[in-house]
């Protein structure tokens, strides 16, 4: 490691003000921090000190996704073997069933070890893509602006990849993950001054400019000619009771073992990644309980007001919770700390709207069966006004209390 | 004078425009910008009114009573809108169900009143009349780049010829969904301005508020 | 202000009045008004045919494109005389002479209490139906029989979606399916405009042999013998599929126009 320190040392002064590659610093940096703490301390008041800093927070919520991560893997690659079983030898076609079979892991549904690894092969693809065109981005903006690359797409990228569908046109995903990082968040600023969660921005751009590709019934499970509906369209469709038809209970929906974006489906690996937030304290739990109380105070008042023609009405709120990206939304969208209010109070009513507005919009609008996504984004617009009503009503409080 | 006139002309496409620099008439521009014959109408019908809206009360200004010179331009715009509106439907059916109320919104377009209120008022009837064509085709322009984009992308035509053949009709090209929904043109819109600025940084405001820099060593 | 002396005129008084003067100001705003009401009036008044003439040509042009029978730049109110308009009570399936079919407005009739009524099976949303419907008729050269177009409507995902059906002279094979107003999402419902999608339409079948109505809207693959009555659904348009399913379904059914075919197979109207 020494020579490691040596060779930064070396090169350093290339990339300080003056310096021939001045331009270039932001790279220099990037490289830099990632193996060693940076040397730069502050000098003026206020100081502030915690063993938490911007990158320990994002290795963290990176690690928090793991869980998730490799449950999609294996739920992606079982959803595809199973398919591919069903379907019969000639549906065996591309280059990773070619691979699976030439370094003998077969197709099988119940090994482990294939079905991972037929995730892997759908997953690794989009990651790559998803790296290389938003470190692009973050890089040019980061040189042209000068400032530095922040670990935050690292979180961004693997969020992002998380919840788009396993059989997403790999053009696709490099324009989605475009939109996110220029428009939802350099034009901003960069990290720490957008307003929306880039990751969703991304995934927003894709629903709304390709829904064939997005939506539907043939996108989940990535085999050509294999068709199966996600829960909640299922849900929209016939309701709750239909569901037990294709063979989903709450508690295979709570495990998660079915129709979904790469890595949503599994309500437990969320939990797991949303107690290592809030026991490390990155996630706050007020957000977590105003999401849930805004679910489930909404969802039973519309299980009291009921419709004959509207399935959805009848959709108990824990059902709504297993069920679509609930889950993951809570545990990795509502917590994130930049888009969200910064106010104790605010953040309560900040995760009550997320919880309403989920279940407004999979139950009310005929369009959206899913509605973590825009309830989210939603709500993140809201998150300064909220926040901008309570700092307002302190100060009214405190004034008739000195008055 | 010459001159000015033709400032009155030329500034409101870059320098003054009203969309990307004022702000004003942003709804037509996301509603009827999916496609460019539509966009290209209704640039051309917006321009014909603000150009004679602006030009006839520039000839009544010195008539027109303080209390209700609003109404008054209101008056005078919208008798322009109908008549628009009666000629399109008249002669340009097809175009004019797909601008629908749209046409009947020129009524409200904040850049209409806008020059009739900020320059009509105080000037000549030629100069209105030439600032209005101007601020009619800095308008026209936006819609067109907008629509250029929204349809080139968004259906992969352009005037409704096919340049991009699309997946549905047995092409390679997978539209752009989101481009047709009126939306998009926010999107469009800001990047227009950013690049505007970008090239001429006058354009961008003085900051509110300048956030300190930190001192690091 | 100087005070209006007595020895001056009317008019002079008049002109010495600042503009923001109250009669000056109700002058002005009566003037103005006068003058732009002329203007629209005789505007209106004046392109009022042509436009008239335009919707009349736009519904026509619909009719002939779902008949097959419009090219580019054929004359359209010529072409359209070889239809034959008739106004049929849904009912009784017979065509009526309570109604004029010249001046007949199939939609201002379905809000009209007289001519429509509430439904309480409205599985195309429509809400009210009117109980008389314009029905166009196309006949060959040898005077039989040709062609039958049914108007439809019924509601999507986002709007109401007017259209016409053509039928072949046996009134259960589909000649083609139009729609001509509609909101529905750009690139996913409104592909009901994409004429690889009404294409599905030709040759299609509403009836089997029993008289069972059996066509659909639907997604996938059909189940052996009903290719005949399966048209597959729009792309990503769940909802704007099964509004056409229903709407189809609806018009062709017992509330629409089947006491209608029924008399016209049985040569009864």
């Amino acid at each position: 490691m020494k020579m490691l320190r040596g060779v930064f040392d070396k090169i350093e002064p290339n990339f300080e003000k003056g310096g021939k590659y001045e331009k270039y610093f932001a790279l220099y940096e990037a490289v830099e921090s990632f193996f060693y703490s940076p040397k730069t301390v502050s000098t003026v008041a206020p100081h502030a000190r915690s063993y938490t800093d911007m990158k320990r927070i994002m290795i963290y919520v990176f690690l928090a996704t793991m869980p998730c991560l490799f449950f999609g893997m294996w739920n992606t690659g079982h959803g595809a073997n199973v398919a591919l079983a069903a379907l019969g030898e000639e549906a065996h076609t591309g280059w990773r069933i070619g691979l699976m079979q030439w370094l003998g892991f077969g197709l099988n549904p119940d090994n482990i070890l294939s079905s991972m690894f037929h995730g892997f092969l759908w997953f690794l693809p989009i990651y790559v893509v998803t790296m290389v065109v938003g470190l692009f981005w973050e890089i040019l903006f980061a040189v042209i602006r000068g400032h530095e690359v922040n670990e935050g797409f690292f979180v961004t990228s693997i969020l992002y990849v998380l919840i788009v569908p396993a059989s997403t046109p790999l053009w696709q995903v490099a324009l989605g993950i475009s939109f996110g990082v220029v428009i939802g968040k350099e034009v901003f600023g960069g990290t720490g001054k957008n307003f929306l969660n880039p990751a969703l921005v991304a995934r927003a751009f894709l629903y709304f400019a390709y829904p064939a590709q997005m939506s539907g019934d043939s996108v989940w499970t990535p085999v050509d000619g294999f068709s199966g509906a996600t829960a909640l369209g299922i849900t929209a469709a016939n309701g709750v009771e239909g569901l037990a038809e294709y063979d989903i209970s709450f508690w295979s929906a709570f495990w998660g073992n079915m129709q979904g974006s790469f890595g949503e489906t599994s309500v437990v690996m969320c939990m797991i990644g949303l107690a290592f937030l809030l026991v490390t304290k990155i996630a706050n739990w007020r957000l977590v309980a105003g999401c849930v109380a805004g679910t489930v105070v909404f969802a039973t008042l519309l299980n009291i007001i009921g419709s004959d023609t509207n399935p959805m009405f009848s959709m108990p709120f824990w059902w709504h919770m297993v069920l679509g990206g609930w889950a993951f939304g809570l545990a990795f969208m509502v917590t994130e700390p930049v888009t969200a209010s910064h106010t104790n109070v605010g953040r309560f009513w900040y995760g009550a709207l997320i919880g309403f507005m989920v279940v407004m919009i999979r139950v009310i609008n005929p369009a959206f069966p899913e509605g973590m996504m825009l309830a989210i984004l939603f709500a993140n617009i809201f998150a300064p006004l909220i926040d901008w009503f309570v700092v307002r009503a302190n100060i009214s409080r405190r004034a008739k209390r000195n008055a | 004078m010459a001159q000015t006139r033709r400032t009155y002309l030329v500034d409101p496409l870059v320098d003054n425009n009203p969309i990307t620099l004022q702000v004003l008439g942003i709804c037509s521009a996301l509603a009827v910008t999916s496609s460019l014959q539509v966009s290209f109408v209704m640039a051309l019908a917006v321009t014909f009114v603000t150009a004679f809206a602006s030009m006839f009360i520039s000839m009544l200004r010195n008539h027109i009573p303080g209390s209700i010179r609003i109404i008054v331009q209101m008056v005078i715009i919208a008798s322009l809108v109908i008549l628009v509106d009666q000629i399109l439907k008249a002669y340009l059916f097809e175009i004019s169900k797909t601008l629908s109320v749209f046409v009947g919104l020129i009524i409200t377009n904040c850049i209409v009143m806008g020059r009739a209120e900020a320059f009509a008022m105080k000037n000549p009837p030629i100069d209105s009349f030439i600032d209005g064509v101007g601020n009619g085709l800095g308008y026209g322009l936006i819609l067109m780049l907008v629509g250029f984009v929204r349809e080139l992308f968004g259906s992969g035509t352009l005037f409704g010829i096919t340049v991009l053949p699309t997946v549905n009709n047995g092409g390679w090209y997978v539209p752009n969904g989101m481009l047709l929904l009126p939306p998009s043109a926010f999107f469009i819109i800001g990047l227009i301005i950013w690049a505007f600025r970008t090239w001429k940084p006058e354009q961008v405001e003085e900051r509110e508020f300048r956030i300190q820099e930190a001192e690091a060593h | 202000m100087p005070e209006p002396d007595d020895t001056q005129g009317f008019l002079a008084r008049w002109k010495a009045l600042p503009v923001d003067s109250v009669p000056k100001t109700i002058f002005v705003a009566a003037a103005l008004c006068l003058f732009c009401s002329m203007v629209v009036a005789f505007a209106a008044v004046n392109l009022r045919p042509t436009q008239e003439a335009n919707k009349l040509k736009d519904k026509q042009l619909n009719i002939l494109q779902v008949a097959g029978l419009y090219e580019e730049g054929i004359d359209i109110p010529e072409a359209f005389a070889a239809f034959e308009p008739q106004v049929v009570n849904l009912e009784t399936g017979t065509f009526t002479e309570e109604v004029d079919a010249a001046n007949f407005d199939d939609r201002a009739a379905a809000s009209d209490p007289g001519l429509s009524r509430p439904l309480d099976d409205d599985p195309a949303g429509i809400g009210r139906q009117s109980r008389f419907k314009t029905v166009y008729l196309l006949r060959d050269d040898a005077g039989d029989l040709d062609k039958i177009i049914l108007p439809i409507h019924g509601y999507g995902l986002w709007s109401t979606l007017y259209g016409f059906i053509a039928l072949e002279s046996n009134g259960n094979d589909i000649f083609g399916l139009q729609f001509y107003e509609h909101a529905e999402t750009p690139g996913l419902g409104a592909e009901v405009d994409n004429p690889r999608w009404k294409a599905m339409w030709p040759g299609k079948a509403l009836r089997d042999e029993n008289g069972e109505l059996k066509i659909t809207v639907a997604k996938g693959v059909p189940s052996s013998g009903m290719e005949q009555f399966h048209v597959d659904a729009l792309a990503g348009a769940t909802l704007t599929s099964v509004g056409v399913d229903n709407l189809v379904r609806f018009w062709m059914g017992e509330n629409g126009f089947a006491p209608f075919l029924e008399n016209l197979k049985a040569g009864d109207v």
